[in-house]
């Protein structure tokens, strides 16, 4: 390694941060702007003048974005557990119980995981309504959670590819049942891998749109991204609205990650070296 | 009586037959130690008595029980993983104490076992420790005395030193044999460092391609190999091979002419062609040669390679290379010209196509 600063490859990396992070600022800076700023020409870059104004206007005029916010931690939360508890199940039994065929089966997960979403939709909708699940934290977990197990399977069991299998075979003979080793040994063991795919999972199911649109009929059950996106009103495109509001949504995600960040970094490269 | 018995056990996946026809009875107290090279089925032999692999054909009995399908931790034995194998997130106690603690042994007890354990390891400081805060050779500790506070009837290790720095497994080597001697717990050892296997066995089993070669104390393997396989094995550095064929007048002459022996020490029946073994210590190095004299031969020094307390010498005579150990004190330099001496009573006889050592015949051995 040589310890000269390689100049491409930062300035490579400060351009693709700023342009994933452009969006984001823009959506910051437009949510701390009036009305008139947002719509002035030439564009305004900074906010002038910088108000929070939109903030306070949004808790008193649509008291219900705070409801959409709970709505999606509910259920991006129920869809996490459900899903890391039994894609951890899965993944454990196909990566390391030695099952028949289980290289085929992982596949056929991850074939079944290609289907789009929209697709089911209707069918989806029927049984649903049918099992009364509509409109309920429980049908839209249901729903997310299979969306997103193959996901949690394949993420979990490479993971476990990655244990050293003689620890668990140490515990077998210390006398633990597979139960017991998943449980003491392997869920301690892979805890960077939980988290990092729990949190993969928690954001996918708080950014979901189709179903939870169509699940979610009631205006009390909408999660964050339905809400926000029927702000419109009918005459107006209220910028600073959305803004703010996607503003807020964002912060129990940016919070959560920020608590986990350790982890996830760890999960993401384990077994990239011994 | 804790005999483990191996009633010609074999383990095949898919096609690959890894061990095959493994037979032997391992005594009361006995430690065998499992010797060849990489893939001969050393740690899948290890693995099946340990209950870790499935046994494809043959019996496995344990204290005279059948013990193929019984669970591994039912079966008395206790394992020491090449990676030691200690739950990381666990502490020294924790992870020396779970066996028992899973066998509900009153807390009390455990706390008694593990800590006289812990003593006879030297381990009692760092009980509270997590494994990561140790060094290699504490955490090898703690996995032997994860198996010893079982006290199991059988103990199995599969290369438990071998990631060890050469000082620090000469130490733990000496360790694991006062540690043998004062349990006398009958020991399977799997290893591919023939000195670990020298030192610590009773009996050597040398594998081959998952086949067994031979079965015998250090002394034997060593004195009287029984094929050229275990020859070259054993012995380090390793045994100088040369092919010898019959002339008219019932010599046996080496490839190039310049070696030749008027009998062989050993029973060559019809053969007209054999291989010649002997070891790089067991020629003697003399002064150019005073005059014609049996077995002695004139020689060129190619290479010296000082050691230490040896040398080693790559000797020419005319076309054949041979390697001989000397003392390290003024041996001989290169371009030297010395003559070499054989001794019939170390010269190993082999057949050339299926590499079986010829049985000695004491008769032909002619005067010195
Ligand atoms: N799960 C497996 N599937 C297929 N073949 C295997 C499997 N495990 C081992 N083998 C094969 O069985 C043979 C014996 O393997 P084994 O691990 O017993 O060797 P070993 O003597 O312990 O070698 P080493 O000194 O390298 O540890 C090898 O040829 C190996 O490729
Ligand atoms: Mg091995």
């Amino acid at each position: 390694m040589t310890k000269r600063p390689r100049f491409g490859l930062y300035a490579l990396v400060i351009l693709s941060v700023v342009v994933s992070f452009l969006p984001i600022i823009w959506l910051v800076l437009t949510s701390l702007k009036t009305t008139e700023g947002i719509y002035a020409w030439p564009p305004q870059y900074l906010p002038d003048p910088f108000t929070l104004k939109n903030y306070i206007n949004i808790f008193t005029n649509s008291p219900e974005l705070l409801l959409y916010v709970l709505n999606s931690f509910i259920v991006a939360l129920g869809c996490t557990v459900v899903a890391l508890s039994f894609g951890g199940m899965a993944g454990y039994a196909l990566s390391r119980l030695g099952m028949r065929r289980a290289g085929v089966l992982m596949v056929f997960i991850l074939a079944v995981s290609m289907f789009p979403p929209v697709s089911l939709l209707p069918s989806l909708f029927q049984t649903f309504l049918n099992l009364g699940l509509l409109n309920t934290y429980t049908g839209l977990i249901i729903a997310h959670t299979g969306l997103f197990l193959p996901f949690t399977v394949w993420m979990l069991a490479s993971y476990f590819a990655t244990l050293p299998p003689e620890i668990e075979e140490a515990a077998r003979m210390d006398g633990m049942g597979f139960f017991r080793i998943f449980w003491s040994i392997v869920i301690p063991l892979s805890w960077p891998g939980f988290v990092a795919t729990g949190l993969i999972v928690f954001i996918f199911s708080w950014n979901e749109f189709p179903l939870a649109l169509v699940l979610m009929t009631q205006n009390a059950m909408r999660t964050a991204p339905v809400g926000i996106s029927l702000y419109p009103g009918e005459y107006a495109f209220p910028w600073e609205t959305i803004s703010t509001a996607t503003v807020i949504a964002i912060v129990p995600v940016l919070i959560i990650t920020a608590i986990f960040q350790k982890q996830i970094v760890g999960g993401l490269t384990a077994g990239a070296g011994k | 009586m804790t005999e483990v018995k191996l009633d010609r056990i074999g383990k095949k996946y898919g096609a690959v037959e890894a061990v095959q026809q493994f037979d032997l009875t391992i005594r009361e107290g006995e430690f065998l130690v499992l010797l060849g090279p990489s893939g001969c089925g050393k740690s899948t032999t290890l693995r099946m008595i340990a209950g870790l692999e499935s046994i494809t054909s043959g019996d496995l009995t344990i204290g005279g029980a059948r013990m193929n399908d019984v669970d591994p931790k039912d079966r008395g034995v206790a394992m020491v993983f090449q990676n030691y194998a200690l739950y990381p997130h666990k502490s020294v106690f924790d992870n020396m104490a779970m066996a028992l603690k899973l066998q509900k042994v009153p807390t009390a007890e455990i706390e008694e076992r593990v800590g006289r354990t812990a003593e006879l390891l030297g381990l009692t400081d760092y009980l509270q420790r997590k494994p990561a805060a140790l060094s290699g050779g504490q955490r090898q500790r703690v996995a032997i005395g994860r198996a010893i506070v079982r006290t199991p009837k059988v103990f199995l290790f599969d290369e438990p030193l071998s990631n060890l720095d050469a000082k620090l497994r000469v130490k733990m080597r000496m360790e694991l044999q006062e540690l043998h001697d004062r349990l006398g717990a009958t020991s399977v050892y799997v290893t591919h460092d023939q000195v670990e296997a020298m030192t610590l066995a009773d009996r050597i089993v040398i594998m081959n391609g998952g086949v067994v070669a031979q079965v015998g104390t250090p002394r034997e393997v060593y004195d009287h190999p029984a094929d050229e396989f275990v020859a070259g094995f054993i012995g380090s550095p390793a045994m100088n091979f040369l092919d010898l064929a019959r002339d008219d007048t019932g010599r046996w002459v080496s490839d190039c002419g310049n070696l030749a022996l008027p009998a062989l020490p050993a029973d060559t029946g019809s053969r007209s062609r054999v291989r010649l073994g002997v070891r790089p210590e067991h020629i003697e190095v003399l002064p150019e040669a005073p005059g014609p004299a049996p077995l002695t031969y004139p020689a060129r020094v190619l290479l010296a390679e000082l050691l230490g307390a040896d040398a080693l010498l790559s000797l020419g005579i005319g076309e054949t290379r041979l390697l001989v150990r000397v003392g390290g004190a003024d041996h001989p330099v290169q371009g030297a010209h010395l003559a070499i001496r054989l001794n019939p009573a170390q010269l190993h006889v082999f057949d050339i196509d299926t590499g079986r050592a010829l049985p000695r015949s004491a008769a032909e051995v002619p005067p010195r």
